[in-house]
């Protein structure tokens, strides 16, 4: 429990953070262009301390302060939770430095067939399948039929 | 014998093929034209508009495709085609024409030099105007003049909606309120239509269907001309200053190159004399024409001698002129 | 007027205009469904080809194709919570949550059925208001633009949940996405607030990452530690047979979703106020039809009429959008300026004689949409079934496909590799509101609405000075986002409400 309280003071700290940045940042703005961020910005730092506060010292009631959106799953055990979502969080992170490294056009088939293989362990022809549509749409429908722009991977530069 | 026989054949045959050269380095080749805009726009119509027929005017007909990359107002793009595109003349580049006042007044991020792009030309000039609400009781400039607090709707520094009439304003005597903040030009014509400002100024081209339409009526001009508006007033010719005119002759400069081409700084000189002829061709292609006329879209070729002699002008102005500038004319969305 | 009406149905049943709309629904159908294939982009690159056609058939294609992305948009938000386009982000909410109860036949019933009454009903109250929209439009100046933006502000307290602490964070919630609202170049002074020297964040944030980012990402960090198939281990009743279930739920709460089409009408109508909004109030009024606390805290839990009511809005706003674009020339959407565009390829010019002389073709693009969306539901009822299976399968697989379309989505909006840190920056912020109880919906609403507040609202003092503030339609305007404000705490405090007051 105290570990999730210490979640929930850290985004409110961090919120108060934000907010004490915009208004240091509209210190040498023209009125105009400073009013509102002032104005937004102040009632957030005020409100961040209090939610902060209370994330620390107050006790949170089961059924309270529920949102409006849904809740992670609790059905699995919170180590293997925990396991799992380190796991999600660093492919995804992978997957981003796969398209720095290689461009976007490369990085989608093999991440594909990364994710499938390792971390999916799926048998070898639904995981070739698979990787064969990925790049086809990628390279088929991105590439050449909407020319988007993708900038060449890190380590192509690094031939030239 | 035989052997000079061959090779006086294969001599014969490669001075017969020397003339296509052009041909074959864009043979099969795709040429890309990225437009500093997201699709849509007036500057991605037109560099479709162009892709569309160039071909037919580069020897060896290659492909043409458009990238989008849009952000910073183009400067995004203006910088990728001068440092990250290849100088092999497969890319050319089209941006924002106020990039030029970018450069003068050193804003932050700008990493290009306008000079040293490999011109191609601009497919277009472009007027800007200031239009007043037609039931409105202006129609010359000194009626403009006796006006009080005049409201002007535009959309932020650094536009022309904004720039062209605070600067008229401000050094040519005129009482003019500005109201920035409208999300687009299209939507200060409709706050003149809902009588909440009095005018808007900006592109010609873009005004002109609410002219047709009755909306307003222009009444100033910018130097450069178009057809239905050569005899209005010329902002510079209102000024009451000297330093005033050459703002507003500075300011105008990007409209005289209203959708600049180039292609990377590096590029060869063969294949920029293929690029610049092609460029130069395509703009008189008759389907083209019919197509801009279709779409409302002025044609109107500066070529790019002329266009790097106006940019040349512009940035070579002295230091304490720039400073002037700067607090006047803007750069922004 | 009515010849107008009834000759402008016959102009779509013409063979070439048809195929057309038939061309342009097929397109359609797949970008919408597939996030990355932007509706804009594609109608920008169609553009060239309707030079070949007439007018009538260019409008048939591009609003036939243009009237189907908002439904099947809310195919993919439902199955897999990427919204496919950025107006079907608040159906991800309760749609997506239904499809991880096994119940994703029902949700897309719902959002389909709800789809369509909402063009219907925006169609046929456009056309009614026809004679009176031009004055409607002129009456909302800025200052009235900001108070709607205040008002659609003031439902954030609707989108925060019950209870004190619920209402803080959601307040805090939204002033955040207002915050980041801000960033760019700021419209009075020209000056770069929050870029850090960033070339790519002058013009701000764009929509699509961040919502990709808010919604998306945390979507498969949950699917991801669950370990299951989108649809989980619960039984799965509603998952085929459910269609028809959904289907009825919008006549069960027919109410809401007249409601909740007239309101994304009436959005789609005002100039400025642009597409994402109209969602975003739709779900506010379907959380405040709860009746009681119980029911409340179910939304973003799989509470149908979270999926009904954003279903219908934002296929209502649609038709509304078309009015300022054909009246004014004022595009109501981006895709709308790209309509605008066709215009004036053809040789039409926007305008009052869209609404005089040129009625039928006014009304055969109403038609055009009105009969493109339901041939789009008759055809996707068909398959909704098969659909709907798509979440029976492995988790495993389809996260990568999930995370492909999410990073390929929100990198369209600018071809920058800075969309795809925008995606990952706003996927952390999101996983962690919801680990920290923290709603979303305020924040997305407040990052919509921050600039139309700003701007509207120096337009409106630079102008009129403060007596802007006492224009009768301001007046009223300020009482709605009142009640608005109030509008929970009145229902649940068990007090009757007070006399005279709308509910």
């Amino acid at each position: 429990m105290k570990r999730l309280l210490n979640l929930r003071g850290a985004l409110s700290l961090a919120t108060a953070c934000v907010a004490g940045y915009a208004l240091y940042a509209s210190w040498s703005w023209p009125f105009r262009t400073a009013l509102f961020p002032r104005v937004i910005a102040l009632p957030i730092l005020f409100l961040a301390l209090i939610e902060w506060a209370l994330s620390v010292w107050g006790s949170e009631k089961e059924g309270e302060g529920h949102a409006v959106d849904f809740q992670f799953t609790d059905t699995v055990e919170p180590a293997l939770a925990r396991k799992r979502t380190i796991a999600i969080i660093i492919w995804t992170l992978g997957f981003l430095v796969l398209i720095l490294l290689v461009g976007f056009p490369l990085a989608v088939p093999i991440f594909v067939f990364a994710y499938l293989k390792i971390a999916g362990q799926e048998p070898w022809t639904l995981t070739i399948a698979l990787t064969a549509i990925s790049w086809l749409s990628m390279e088929g429908l991105f590439n050449r039929l909407l020319h988007l722009p993708f900038p060449e991977g890190l380590i192509f530069g690094l031939w030239t | 014998m035989k052997t000079l026989m061959v090779i006086f054949v294969s001599l014969v045959l490669f001075f017969a093929n020397a003339p296509s050269y052009g041909a074959s380095l864009y043979e099969g080749k795709t040429i890309t034209i990225i437009v500093g805009y997201k699709p849509g726009g007036g500057y991605d119509r037109y560099a479709r508009l162009i892709g569309k027929h160039l071909p037919k005017h580069i020897p060896g007909r290659p492909g043409v495709i458009i990238q989008n990359m849009p952000g910073a107002s183009s400067v995004i793009a203006a910088n990728h085609v001068y440092s990250i595109a290849k100088p092999d003349g497969l890319t050319i580049g089209t941006f924002n024409n106020a990039t030029v006042i970018a450069q003068l007044i050193k804003v932050e991020g700008v990493r290009f030099d306008l000079t040293k792009f490999a011109w191609l030309g601009s497919a277009a000039s472009d007027a800007v105007i200031l239009s007043v609400r037609s039931d409105l009781p202006y129609r010359t400039a000194d009626d403009l003049r006796k006006a009080k607090q005049f409201v002007i709707g535009t959309t932020g520094p650094g536009s022309s909606t904004h720039d062209f009439p605070a600067i008229l304003g401000e050094f040519g005597g005129f009482d003019f309120k500005l109201v920035p903040g409208y999300s687009s030009s299209a939507d200060v014509m409709l706050a003149v239509e809902r009588k909440e400002v009095d005018g808007r100024a900006g592109s010609y081209d873009s005004i002109k269907p609410f002219i047709d339409r009755g909306l307003v009526r222009p009444i100033i001009r910018n130097r450069t001309s178009a057809p239905g508006i050569e005899k209005l007033p010329v902002d510079e010719n209102l000024a009451t200053s000297q330093q005033g005119k050459l703002i507003m002759a500075v300011n105008a400069v990007p409209t005289q190159i209203y959708r600049p081409y180039v292609a990377p700084p590096a590029t060869s000189k063969d294949a920029l004399k293929i690029l610049r002829d092609g460029f130069a061709n395509v703009l008189k292609d008759k389907e083209l024409l019919a197509e801009a006329e279709k779409g409302k879209m002025t044609i109107d070729y500066v070529s790019p001698e002329n266009a790097l002699k106006v940019v040349s002008e512009v940035l070579g102005q002295p230091p304490d002129v720039v400073k002037a500038l700067a607090k006047h004319i803007k750069f922004g969305e | 007027m009515l010849d107008a009406f009834i000759d402008g149905l016959f102009i779509v049943f013409q063979w070439q205009t048809f195929l057309m709309m038939l061309l342009g629904i097929f397109l359609g159908f797949w970008v919408g469904l597939l996030p990355g294939l932007g509706g804009t982009t594609t109608l920008a690159l169609m553009l060239p080809f309707i030079y070949q056609m007439t007018p009538v058939e260019a409008f048939a294609f591009l609003l036939g194709m243009h009237s189907v992305v908002s439904t099947t948009g809310d195919i993919t938000s439902i199955l897999f919570g990427i919204p496919g386009e950025g107006t079907t982000a608040a159906t991800i909410l309760d749609g997506h949550a239904m499809a991880k109860k096994g119940e994703a036949g029902r949700a897309l019933g719902a959002a389909l059925m709800s789809s369509l009454v909402g063009a219907l009903i925006g169609a046929f109250a456009l056309a009614l208001a026809i004679p009176v929209v031009r004055p409607l439009v002129l009456s909302f100046g800025a200052p009235e633009l900001f108070m709607l933006a205040i008002v659609g502000i003031a439902f954030i307290s609707s989108l925060s949940g019950q209870g004190g602490r619920a209402l803080l964070r959601g307040i805090l919630a939204g002033l955040l996405g207002l915050l980041f609202a801000l960033v760019g170049q700021d419209p009075q002074a020209g000056v770069l607030r929050f870029t850090f020297g960033q070339l790519y964040l002058w013009g701000g944030l764009d929509l699509i990452p961040v919502l990709v980012g808010v919604f998306a990402i945390p979507e498969i960090i949950d699917l991801a530690v669950r370990g299951t198939s989108i649809a989980g281990e619960l039984p799965r009743e509603n998952l085929g047979r459910g269609v028809w279930v959904g289907v009825k739920d919008t006549f069960v709460h027919f109410g809401l979703t007249v409601r909740c089409s007239l309101a994304g009408t009436f959005i789609g109508i005002m100039p400025g106020l642009g597409g994402g909004v109209a969602q975003w109030i739709a779900y506010g009024q379907a959380v405040q039809s709860a009746r009681t606390n119980e029911e409340r805290a179910g939304f973003g839990k799989g509470d149908i009429r979270g999926v009904l009511g954003p279903g219908a809005a934002n296929n209502s706003k649609e038709g509304g959008s078309l009015i300022p674009t054909i009246a004014f020339g004022v595009p109501g959407s981006s895709s709308m300026a790209i309509l605008l565009g066709a215009f004036f390829l053809l040789g039409i010019m926007p305008g009052p004689d869209m609404l005089d002389k040129h009625l039928v073709l006014t009304f055969s693009m109403v038609w055009t949409m009105v009969v493109a969306n339901i041939i789009t539901v008759v055809v996707s009822l068909f398959f909704l079934n098969y659909l709907a299976k798509l979440t029976l399968i492995r988790g495993t697989v389809l996260i990568p496909f999930i995370l492909f379309f999410s990073f390929i989505g929100a990198y369209t909006s600018n071809n920058h590799l800075g969309d795809l840190l925008v995606l990952l920056a706003f996927g952390f912020l999101g996983y962690l509101m919801i680990k920290c109880g923290w709603p979303r919906a305020p924040l997305v609403l407040g990052f919509v609405l921050g600039r139309i507040a700003e701007n509207n609202f120096y337009i409106s003092t630079i102008r009129y000075g403060p007596s802007w503030t006492l224009r009768p339609l301001v007046l009223v305007l300020i009482a709605l986002s009142v009640i608005v404000l109030f509008f929970p705490f009145m229902r649940f405090k068990g007090r009757p409400l007070a006399g005279g007051n709308v509910q």
